[in-house]
């Protein structure tokens, strides 16, 4: 299911580039991420994206950073 | 110092990222397809090849095989980061890389290996850094040349890696089928079967004058590979391109010239900014057509002044096609630029047109590049198809070849 909505998300960021999101919350719900099985980058003009494939064990998610505007989004979950 | 050649191969490249992304997926039979309307499986996990399904077959067939096969939609940008970054890792070990295709690379460490702890170390040591990093699975060839570390990684799939010294060539080439060597394809397997030759061994030893009759010049190329030989370097420097090009294959097969027209101008405007981006005009232009039956061909167009402008491609590739009586329904079209040279910025337009033209060109290149592809574009483009991307055999982690790969 594409969503796209805006979302809070706490991650610890590392070096070099390392970011790992923890837990997120979306309308209201706080999801505690226990894997996040894939990372990659794109770009969009000179904005890089970076994506993450996180599971709460049953339902997977696909989150987006945007390194410009600093906002995290939701981009899709499949159950 | 014989040289000492890596072959690293990604096993079931798209399909383990896929598996690697969804946990659900992993241990299960499942097959990558494209993005778009048709459905040609592009690869399968290994444990859809256990019941026999392959690249190119369609999903009807494959589920035929294996019932509770899982089809899972491809994810370009997801494999074309992976290569980038793949690409980083191996530069660790050596500055001689050829990134080959897109899950294959090969690696020159003939004069690095002594720093790691020899070709070996180095093998495992880029497994383990792929796994730890990506959660997938590669397989390494370690050999004197790239047709034998290729062979080498060949033998050693899935997750293991392998090293054909010299001296092992006789005794591993003796009764291998010479179709299992690369770049012997089932073309040529059958004309050297007609000649009586099935090994590589009996390849090596055939006499030289035989295989030049059946196939001129490379057939001393052939004798030399069946003895395991391979005179190839990598090729680590990106040599200029001899054409730059852009096809698609439709979502669905249409007649229709002015929706065929629409997607041309997609494809040329492709085709010219990248030429631009790289500072290159052509002469050469050329539009594939492939029909519903797979029937392909092409025509092409030589410009007197060589040129990258959108507008000029597009007219010329439009009359090509008002030249040509489609006699079915079109699956595949693509536009090339080809016989190029390098832009000349300073040289003098001989009309004010041109000089205004170069200069919306280039002022709706550099928006697109800040703030990402068609963010200024041809209205026209309203009148074409979203068509699903595929990654082009020749794409590359960076340089001309690098396209932008979306979904």
């Amino acid at each position: 299911m594409r969503i796209g909505d805006d979302i809070t998300v706490l991650a610890v960021f590392g070096m070099p580039f390392h970011i790992k999101p923890l837990s997120f919350t979306w309308s209201g719900r706080t999801i505690e991420i226990r894997e996040v099985t894939y990372t990659w980058k794109t770009k969009e003009g000179q904005k890089d994206l970076h994506h993450f494939s996180v599971t709460d064990g049953n339902t997977l998610y696909e989150l987006t950073f945007d390194a410009v505007s600093l906002l995290w989004t939701i981009e899709s979950l499949e159950a | 110092m014989s040289p000492i050649i890596m072959c690293i191969d990604m096993d079931a490249f798209f399909a383990s990222v896929e598996q690697q992304v969804n946990p659900k997926l992993r241990g299960k039979p499942i097959a990558v397809i494209g993005s778009g309307g048709r459905t040609v499986i592009t690869t399968r996990s290994y444990e859809a090849r256990a019941f026999g399904v392959k690249t190119g077959m369609n999903t009807y067939e494959a589920k035929k095989l294996c019932p509770d096969l899982i089809l899972v939609v491809g994810d370009n940008e997801k494999y074309a980061h992976t290569c980038s970054e793949l690409s980083i890792i191996y530069r660790k070990y050596t500055p001689d890389i050829e990134i080959y295709s897109i899950d294959e690379a090969f690696l020159d460490i003939t004069t690095t290996q002594h720093l790691f702890g020899g070709p070996e170390a180095i093998g495992f040591s880029i497994k383990k850094e792929v796994k730890d990093q990506f959660g997938i699975n590669c397989t390494v060839g370690i050999a004197p040349n790239i047709l034998m570390a290729k062979l080498a990684s060949d033998i050693a799939k899935p997750d293991g890696l392998k090293w054909i010294k010299p001296e092992d060539n006789e005794t591993l080439l003796e009764d291998l089928p010479v179709k299992d060597l690369w770049g012997i394809g089932s073309a040529t397997a059958e004309k050297l079967e007609q000649l009586g030759i099935r090994t590589c061994g009996e390849l090596g030893k055939a006499p030289a004058s035989l295989l030049r009759n059946k196939f001129g010049i490379i057939g001393e190329t052939l004798k030399h590979m069946g003895q395991g030989l391979c005179d190839r370097l990598l090729t680590v420097r990106e040599e200029d391109p001899k054409s730059i090009g852009h096809s698609m294959t439709l979502p669905i097969d249409i007649s229709d010239r002015e929706a065929i027209k629409a997607e041309l101008l997609k494809l040329s405007s492709m085709v010219c900014s990248r030429a631009r981006k790289y500072g290159f005009v052509g002469k050469k232009i050329t539009l594939t057509v492939r029909y519903s039956d797979f029937v392909t061909f092409t025509k092409q167009v030589t410009l007197q002044v060589p040129s990258n402008s959108t507008h000029e491609i597009y007219h010329n590739v439009s009359d090509i096609l008002a030249s040509i009586r489609l006699v079915d329904k079109v699956r595949l079209i693509g536009v090339s630029l080809s016989q190029l040279m390098p832009e000349n910025d300073d040289q003098m337009d001989l009309f004010a047109t041109d000089a205004k033209t170069k200069s919306v060109l280039k002022a709706v290149d550099s928006l697109n590049d800040k703030f990402g592809d068609s963010t200024i574009t041809w209205a026209s483009y309203l009148k074409t198809t979203e068509s699903p991307s595929v990654i082009s055999p020749a794409w590359k982690p960076s340089g001309v070849r690098n396209t932008n790969i979306k979904n």
